[in-house]
């Protein structure tokens, strides 16, 4: 599930660009990000808060396995160690 | 034509100087169409090591000969080498505090609205499948 402010008509319009059928789901607001203790403060564009790049992986009992925090917005975890990490459930 | 035995150090440095110059700002401009292209992951090692030969080039260029070419070719890689590591060093850092989601405990439960505006629970994949979460910046 990948999670961003963006509202729901970029967020379908991104999903069927990119063809993949995970959910987007819409935080317009970031209260669910901010409480998560996921928010960049003033890191976005003309000093709005944005969240910071995250990925978490989470079993099927509903622990957390695996987590990638960006310190830098421009590097996010390779998608084979994330691949690795589910793999390895 | 020149032999190669033959070229002067100042044809040389006017040849690392240019070489420099191509270098540094290709890069600069490299980055700025890599960012407009999709799913190309932006690399600092490598806008900032290649800013970092040009740089040495340069420098190579003005102890060959100090000309005005040399000094800017020297100047031009020198400054974007210093505006590319403020960038990646300062303005691209994220702060990083305490989040919610610790390593081997349970995921903290959330309900955000789908794409179709359909409420999603993390909490209902429990029992059923392995969930990945990515948060990530949105559109810009």
């Amino acid at each position: 599930m990948a999670i961003s402010p963006d509202p729901n008509a970029r967020s379908q319009e991104l999903a069927q660009r990119l063809k993949v059928h995970f959910h987007f789901l819409a935080d317009p607001d970031l209260a669910v990000t901010r409480r998560l203790g996921l928010v960049h403060p003033g890191g976005g564009e003309g000093g709005a808060d944005v969240p910071r790049p995250t990925t978490i992986v989470i079993d099927r009992q509903g622990v957390v396995r695996w987590a990638a925090y960006a310190d830098n917005v421009q590097i996010r975890p390779d998608s084979r160690e994330v691949l690795r990490a589910v793999r390895a459930l | 034509m020149m032999q190669a035995m033959a070229i002067p150090p100042r044809f040389r440095a006017r040849k690392l100087a240019i070489l420099a110059l191509v270098l540094a700002v290709g890069t600069v401009v490299a980055f700025g169409v890599l960012l407009q292209v999709w799913l190309i992951p932006l690399r600092p090692v490598v806008y900032l090591s290649a800013l970092a030969v040009a740089v040495g080039i340069a420098v190579i260029s003005v102890a060959l000969w100090r000309g005005w070419l040399q000094v800017s070719a020297l100047v031009v890689s020198a400054l974007l080498l210093v505006l590319a590591a403020v960038f990646n060093f300062v303005l691209m850092r994220v702060p990083t505090g305490p989040s919610a989601f610790v390593v081997g405990a349970p995921a903290p439960d959330f309900t955000l609205p789908d794409a179709t505006g359909a409420p999603v629970r993390l909490a209902d994949f429990r029992g059923k499948k392995p969930v990945v979460l990515v948060f990530y910046r949105g559109y810009w």
